[in-house]
């Protein structure tokens, strides 16, 4: 996976993303026992420029991973043999990729969303193995309450979070 | 189910269901502490697994190559 973090650094470095953090199951993993998983989902901050347009313009990322010989499996570009998909951030994930952990991956810089970030956006998600996670999560990692309180606030989601996960200090 | 019935198990050593569940949970405790690098090891021997089944349902799955 260490090649695969590289050359999504380099999208970074030559100006093709802004910034990206890891989420989905492999973020989940970084907090919790690993659960099965196939892709790497990767929250992509673009340029301000590009966020402006009505149709968001992926392709450069994707022609730069073409010429670089990766190739597409279904909605995934397979980046040193791991299926990697591009998730354009929207507000609520902009906002978790600034404030994504730093960490290392054998000596490759990333960056992991938070867990209360992580279980928002898998909570807006709201898919069975999404709520299966949320659990393991509030189970296997620490949380700061009152910050998952504030972001569940700010994006209206405090009722969905009472109805399929509980109160905060369950 | 009474979780304080005892079991006799191995090199004769009573346990309970109570203990059983509490060393499961222990566990899983224990494995989401692990650093990432081991976790992605993991991953990757479950990721051959789910897919070494003949229905498996991840059959077609790409396991990672790392």
């Amino acid at each position: 996976m260490e090649k695969t973090l590289k050359v999504i650094n380099e999208l970074k470095k030559n100006g093709l993303i802004d910034d990206y953090a890891v989420g989905g199951g492999i973020a989940a993993i970084f907090y919790i026992e690993p659960v099965l998983t196939y892709d790497l989902d990767l929250f992509i901050v673009l340029h301000k420029k590009a966020n402006n347009k009505k149709l968001i313009e992926l392709s450069p990322i994707f022609e730069y991973l073409k010429q670089k010989g990766y190739i597409w499996k279904g909605e995934h570009i397979i980046v040193e043999g791991i299926p990697v998909q591009f998730i354009p951030a929207d507000n609520l994930e902009r906002e978790a990729v600034k404030n994504a952990n730093e960490t290392v991956y054998h000596r490759i810089k990333t960056k992991v969303l938070t867990p209360e970030y992580l279980i928002v956006i898998l909570l807006r998600a709201g898919r069975q193995k999404d709520i299966d996670k949320i659990n393991k999560m509030i189970a296997q990692a620490k949380i700061q309450k009152t910050v998952l309180k504030a972001i569940l606030e700010k994006y209206n989601l405090s009722e969905k979070y009472h109805t399929l996960i509980g109160k905060y200090d369950e | 189910m009474n979780n304080n019935k005892k079991y006799l198990v191995r090199d004769k050593k009573i346990i309970t269901r109570e203990y059983l569940f509490m060393k499961k949970n222990e566990f899983h405790n224990n494995q989401a502490k692990l650093p990432f690098e081991e976790k992605i090891k993991i991953l990757v021997e479950l990721q051959k697994i789910a897919t070494s089944f003949p229905h498996s349902r991840h059959k077609k799955s790409l396991v990672w190559n790392i």
